[in-house]
């Protein structure tokens, strides 16, 4: 009976999120609302060159003239973009030369956050603390920046956005807005006006960056929608791997999160994309106040033998839309897609990929899983294309769904266009239930119903987790077995 | 569940633009900016009995729309009716309007041809198809129409407990061709099977959508779609399966395999699941490819023509879809249809 308490103990404690606090640090807010004033409000805040401005209102005067899509399989309240606040900063002094200098509520919060990537010890300063780099995004303004003088040793620049803009405009000038134009869609649009901060990457040409770069994103203002833009460029010959997680802290209002990404890898560049997200899913009963994601995600594989490989791993969020995609542009470039999405509670996910093959022998290679349980809804959407003038491409996709109970939904929507002979193009997709067999096997072996459910789900997702860096692997692990709590018996 | 465009031929804006996510790869609007004249409504002689002559049956007949006889039939026992589309028009428009019941326990054969005999005319054929308790309809479509002509044809399928519905489309498209199946609130133990195939060269377009509903448990759904395109023809499928709540045992599997064979030419799929039952078997498989080029060499190797071996190939590839055609007679009839034209 010990093991049964221990287990309705454990389902009690998850029935709060984990990350669900909110810390109380001065924030400093733009006034509610969305106008051209805001935006310039912005632009100033963060002292930003004229052209980026009128970059900024160009983009709004678009977002003016845009309807928002609808065409996902995902059913929300609609948001009032009047009714968010589209700026808040920590007050900080200019920035932290050491430790001592940041807000210790702050690292409190790194601490709450349980960082595995021993970044506490980093930022800490403790003596021969593992090489990660973490450029951590605090609400909206980028706080903290470590490793930059190592990074600057071998050329790779990792700061975020507001400060490249200020040191390294004609970078960001270049790449900018040039893989998700401004009017890409709404919400890229929305972001293109608005975003506060993000991390902005370059790397070298033929430098391979001598440690995986991350970033924490955090919503933690209350009302504060989360507009981060990240760019990365792989210069010829380089090779980058970049980690982004995700958590936020438990709220009632819906949050809105609207990101965009863009990664430019030029000839013979590399880079790896993960992210683990685990944002706030609502109310697991009512669906109520769960983060609104809807991010542009979309790399271009402009150099002839690049290649970009996104991996996802989808645990949170009320609302999901996201389909990050690949251009491969370049001769032989290959792009690929690794992504679990599970989905619990009220939960909807509408994520996928596109692959859009325009170079001579570009190749491509999908893997989706998707988990549905409770009352979630799970799509799988994406887009192989095939240009005319692109022979000998290859690409495979797979996607399989698992449903747990009886009033989820999983669905799957891919597209394929080929209009070049010589392309060979294979898509498959399966959707089943959880085996009874397999559960009653591992039960009789002693486990329980729930732990029993974890082995199945990570074998199920296994083709993925093995994507993931070491460190997120055994996070997003863990994840997959929390996300499932509670789904059966 | 998902309402079928309601297309007006004497409503140009009733047309779907690609703009309409169904008819995203066939935008009926950009080649038929106007509505049609109305083809000429004259008796008009019909010489023969068909592609289906030889298998007998009872002969329903519409002329550019008109029905030559009866419209509506309702089917008992076991029985062959042989539906012939005839357009014989040059540039008008003509809607055909037929529906078929077929009782509890009934056996029916639909033999169903479209026979374009005119250019540049517009069909629109809608067929309404009821299968009654424990009935069994099979129905196969031939459809042979001009380069140059406008085609939509538009199926509703109702099927009732225990009931089995098959279907075969087999078609070389025309400039815009559409060939539209709609199963719907698929009752307890229902069985389907919707085959296509589709031969395309020079421009032409062939477009086979499907949607099947599962409503009820224990159903299931056998899909197979093989495709040739040559030259700038242009092969598209939709398929929908759609697996209801409450819809358990449901077990569906679509297949689409296409080959292209010309440079420029294009097959667009969208294979789509929809599932909100968890106790189901479902499954999409989609290919898109040229010829293997191992079994090409190897055939010349043996003394085959390139030409010959390519044909051989392509018709091995496609003659799977055909051999899943009951009964035999019907079969044969495809098969010599289909090799003609290869």
């Amino acid at each position: 009976m010990a093991a049964v308490k221990e287990t309705i103990e454990a389902v009690a404690a998850l029935e709060k999120y984990e990350h669900g606090f909110t810390s109380d640090i001065d924030t400093e807010y733009a006034p509610k609302g969305l106008s051209a004033d805001i935006v310039r409000f912005i632009s100033e805040k963060k002292g930003e060159p004229e052209w980026m401005l009128e970059w900024r209102l160009a983009a709004y005067e678009r977002w003016l003239a845009m309807e928002e899509p609808t065409w996902a399989a995902v059913k929300y309240e609609p948001v009032d973009y009047q009714d968010l606040f589209y700026y808040a900063a920590p007050k900080q002094k200019e920035g932290p030369k050491s430790l001592d200098e940041v807000d210790p509520e702050l690292l409190a919060v790194y601490e709450k956050l349980g960082i595995p990537l021993k970044e506490q010890a980093v930022l800490a300063g403790v003596e021969g603390a593992p090489r990660y780099a973490v450029d951590a995004v605090f609400d909206s303004v980028s706080v903290v920046t470590t490793f930059k003088a190592e990074l600057a040793k071998v050329g790779v620049i990792f700061m975020p956005i507001s400060e490249a803009l200020r040191e390294h405009p004609e970078l960001v000038r270049k790449y900018l807005g040039s893989v998700v134009p401004v009017s890409d869609n709404y919400f890229a649009a929305l972001n293109s006006a608005v975003f506060s901060d993000g991390s902005f990457v370059y790397i070298p040409p033929g430098v391979r960056c001598p440690m995986e770069l991350s970033t924490y994103f955090r919503i933690n203002a209350s009302n504060t929608g989360q507009f981060e833009r990240t760019l990365i460029i792989a210069d010829k010959g380089s090779y980058v791997s970049y980690l982004e997680g995700c958590t936020a802290p438990m709220r009632d209002e819906n949050q809105l999160h609207a990101a965009v990404v863009e990664i430019v890898a030029l000839d013979d560049a590399e880079v790896k994309y993960s992210t683990v997200q685990n944002w706030y899913p609502g109310d697991p009963a009512t669906g109520k106040g769960g983060i609104y994601n809807f991010v542009t995600k979309r790399a271009d594989c402009r150099g002839d033998r690049s290649k970009v490989s996104w991996t996802q791993v989808e645990t949170g969020s009320a609302i999901t839309w996201k389909y990050p995609s690949c251009i491969l542009k370049g001769e032989e470039s290959s792009g690929e897609f690794y992504s679990i999405a599970i989905t619990n509670g009220r939960q909807q996910a509408d994520t996928g990929t596109k692959m859009i093959h325009l170079g001579k022998n570009s190749r491509s290679r999908i893997i989706a899983k998707a988990v549905s349980a409770g009352k979630s809804d799970s799509t799988y959407r994406g887009l192989v294309s095939v240009h005319p003038k692109a022979t000998g491409v290859r690409n495979f996709t797979q996607c399989d769904s698992l449903l747990i109970g009886k009033e989820c939904g999983s669905h799957t929507v891919p597209y394929i266009e080929a209009r070049n002979g010589s392309a060979q193009l294979e898509h498959e997709a399966t959707t089943t239930r959880l085996s009874d067999d397999q559960l009653f096997y591992a039960q009789q072996r002693g486990l329980s119903q729930e732990e029993a459910v974890a082995l199945l789900v990570n074998g199920f997702v296994r083709d993925v987790l093995q994507e993931l860096p070491m460190e997120f692997a055994v996070e997003a692990q863990k994840l997959v077995a929390i996300s499932l709590e509670g789904s059966v018996g | 569940m998902i309402p079928a465009a309601q297309i007006d031929l004497r409503d140009a804006s009733s047309f779907p633009s690609r703009r309409v996510e169904a008819w995203k790869y066939s935008d009926l609007r950009q080649v038929l900016r106007e509505a049609p004249h109305p083809s000429p409504s004259a008796a008009i002689p019909i010489t023969g009995g068909g592609p289906f002559e030889a298998l007998g049956g009872e002969a329903m007949v519409f002329v550019n729309g008109r029905p030559v006889g009866v419209s509506t039939l309702m089917a008992s026992g076991t029985q062959t009716v042989r539906l012939r589309l005839i357009s014989k028009a040059e540039g008008t428009g003509h809607t055909v309007s037929a529906r078929i019941s077929a009782r509890a326990g009934a056996r029916l054969l639909i033999l169903e041809t479209h026979e374009g005999e005119g250019s540049a005319y517009v069909a629109h054929n809608r067929l309404e198809l009821d299968v009654a308790h424990d009935a069994e309809v099979t129905r196969i479509v031939l459809a042979d129409e001009a380069a140059d002509v406008v085609s939509i044809s538009q199926a509703r399928v109702r099927v009732a407990p225990g009931g089995r519905y098959r279907q075969t489309i087999v078609t070389t498209g025309a400039k815009l061709q559409r060939l539209e199946t709609e199963v719907t609130h698929l009752a307890q133990g229902a069985d389907v099977r919707l085959d296509g195939l589709y031969l395309l060269s020079d421009a032409r377009h062939a477009d086979l959508t499907s949607v099947v509903d599962h409503a009820a448990a224990n159903g299931t759904t056998s899909q197979l779609t093989k495709g040739v395109v040559r030259d700038t023809a242009r092969g598209v499928f939709q398929g929908k399966i759609v697996v209801e709540r409450g819809a358990d045992g449901t077990d569906a599997r679509m297949g689409h395999h296409a080959l292209i064979l010309g440079e420029r030419a294009e097959v667009d799929a969208k294979p789509e699941l929809i599932i909100y039952a968890d106790d189901v078997q479902c499954a999409h498989g989609n290919t898109v490819g040229n010829l293997d080029q191992n079994a090409l060499f190897y055939m010349q190797q043996r003394g085959i023509p390139a030409d010959e071996a390519r044909a051989l190939l392509t018709e091995a590839f496609l003659v799977e879809v055909v051999d899943r055609i009951e009964p035999e007679g019907a079969r044969e009839v495809v098969r010599e249809w289909l090799t003609a034209r290869l």
